[in-house]
């Protein structure tokens, strides 16, 4: 994913509107964005809420700033930033982050960073865009960066194998079913469709995957609503907070629905366990059984 | 003969007692800052205004200079008008949109870094208040302003000591001295002197220390600015303050 960032910049860096400001991370990585385009390339240091007001002033003279640092420290630290200086000023900031999640787990809380959709939904105006694959970064961000609006891509260290055809605003839906609809974004794609292709013969279920979180599309807010009315049953899986995260937008869109939901995801808490990714993911049920068992649990509920 | 300040004075003290809102003597410290930025701007110079709780001085020198209709002054926070109590950029004229201290400064850096990074003529000034220097974001972006070479950019501190009733901003031009910049220390209700340093040649980024008084050209508002930070006058305080306005400028024109 890191490598697909910087292959990206590298790319789009032909545009001499492009600039890059990180928040010293990724130097190394971005080596040959450097050398490309000097005059364009800054790492600004540990200063990201100035990092943050800087970019939009590049952005009110016609530039297309990528800022880039951690998750926690360039959503959660500068909230205020992105909504009085980006969105408030509808300035187009495109804001990377690496380490969303529990991607750093073993460096604690304060490196973990699963609010980050919750806070930046709310913000009017702020474009969501969650890809968890080398291909679906480098599409949506083309799509993307030069529309003037401000925009958050998160970028998981780990990414799933699964093909897909992303569209910035739109959902694919991966597997069609009648029983469940299974809505997931990021990385936990990989288990969400092994786990709807082991159970197809039990369960059959719609797989809607988002790379999108805002704004969807109506094309896509009608899939979601149209798998939802059909099933009744939504399953949602993100590496994020069950409060705030995919799982609440998508009950957004169908709240005129009748549904049971089942939340897959950090169920509010901090993880304090440190360890790897893996232990985390298994801890949060974030695996093939979990969604397994997910899917079971809501089609036997009484409703 | 009315002077200019006064009458841009004169504007604001009308906008703040018709809306009941505003913040009177924030505003007035920075009238004759504000008139010498705009009297002597040349085309590619550009104001960001930081402390956006004095916009209505903002407002009112746009319209002085033509760039808002003076009709328009009196739509000041009322529903649906344009000019509210912090400024927002869909005004004409206004580049940034203020009102949490702290921003306006780096993004003006931002301004004045794109314009290095595009080759664009034009001076980027960015006025803030004393009080707003205890901010965080002042001193990364002062920082900044050294390593990114912004030649082109002039900090301007209207240091009205408003804060002395809490963490008062002091020995503000050894800091900026020993952040990088070219430090200059003047008179802020002195238009001349003002024009003199805000448009000489400088290599490094420019601090202009403007040395104001809170409430300035009204005695209740300078001794008792606190009580009047943000509160409009009754009728007749508006009429006494408006007189108090005129006299002051006939016997002390610029």
């Amino acid at each position: 994913m890191r490598k697909q960032f910087a292959q990206t910049m590298l790319e789009v860096g032909e545009d001499p509107r492009l600039v890059v400001l990180l928040g010293d991370l990724s130097h190394f990585l971005l080596r040959d964005f450097e050398a490309a385009h000097k005059d364009r390339f800054y790492n600004l240091g540990i200063a990201e809420q100035s990092m943050m007001s800087i970019a939009a002033g590049l952005a009110m003279n016609g530039l297309f700033p990528v800022v880039h640092s951690i998750a926690p420290f360039i959503t959660e630290r500068c909230f205020e930033q992105i909504k009085d200086d980006l969105c408030y000023q509808k300035l187009g900031v495109n804001i990377v982050s690496i380490g969303s999640a529990f991607d750093y787990a073993a460096l604690g809380c304060t490196h973990h960073c699963y609010d980050d959709i919750a806070i930046l939904r709310a913000l009017p105006g702020m474009q969501i865009v969650y890809p968890a694959a080398p291909h679906e970064f480098d599409t949506l961000f083309k799509e993307t960066y030069a529309n003037g609006m401000p925009t958050y891509f998160r970028l998981p260290e780990h990414v799933h194998e699964i093909p897909t055809h992303p569209r910035f605003g739109e959902v694919e839906m991966l597997h069609k079913g009648g029983d469940v609809t299974v809505a997931v974004s990021g990385p936990q794609l990989q288990n969400a469709f092994e786990a709807v292709k082991e159970i197809e013969n039990t369960y059959s279920c719609d797989l809607i995957y988002c790379t999108t979180i805002k704004p969807l599309s109506e094309k896509a807010r009608q899939t979601l609503r149209e798998s939802v009315k059909k099933t009744g049953r939504l399953v949602t899986v993100e590496e994020h907070s069950v409060i705030g995260g995919i799982g609440d937008e998508i009950a957004r869109v169908c709240d005129n629905i009748r549904f049971v939901h089942e939340r897959m995801g950090i169920h509010d808490r901090f993880l304090t366990n440190y360890g790897t990714y893996a232990e985390h993911c298994r801890d949060n049920d974030l695996t093939k059984e979990g969604v397994i068992h997910s899917v079971h649990e809501i089609c036997t509920r009484n409703i | 003969m009315l002077d200019e300040c006064a009458k841009i004075r004169i504007d604001v003290l009308r906008m703040v007692f018709a809306s009941r809102e505003g913040h009177l003597p924030s505003a007035f410290s920075i009238v004759e800052t504000l008139y010498a930025v705009y009297a002597n701007k040349h085309e590619h110079d550009v104001f960001f205004l930081s402390k956006g709780h004095a916009g209505a001085a903002l407002f009112a020198t746009l319209a002085h200079f033509g760039i808002l209709e003076k009709q328009e002054l009196l739509s000041y926070c009322a529903y649906d008008s344009r000019l509210g109590g912090h400024p927002h950029r869909t005004v004409p004229g206004v580049m940034n949109s203020s009102g949490s201290l702290w921003h306006g400064f780096p993004v003006a850096a931002g301004y004045a870094f794109s314009r290095k990074i595009k080759h664009e003529p034009g001076e980027v000034f960015c006025l803030i208040g004393d009080g707003e220097s205890n901010e965080g974001t002042i001193w990364e972006t002062a920082m900044y302003a050294e390593q990114l070479h912004l030649s082109n950019f002039v900090c301007i501190i209207d240091k009205n000591n408003s804060q002395v009733r809490a963490m008062t901003s002091i020995h503000l031009p050894a800091k900026f001295e020993s952040f990088g910049w070219e430090v200059r220390e003047v008179d802020g209700h002195s238009v001349e002197e003002l024009k003199r340093v805000l448009f000489e040649p400088h290599e490094k980024p420019l601090c202009v220390i403007a040395n104001t008084k809170k409430g300035k050209g009204v005695r209740e508002l300078e001794e008792n600015f606190m009580a009047w930070h943000h509160k409009a006058p009754g009728a007749d305080e508006y009429e006494k303050f408006r007189a108090e306005i005129l006299s002051q400028s006939d016997s002390n024109a610029l």
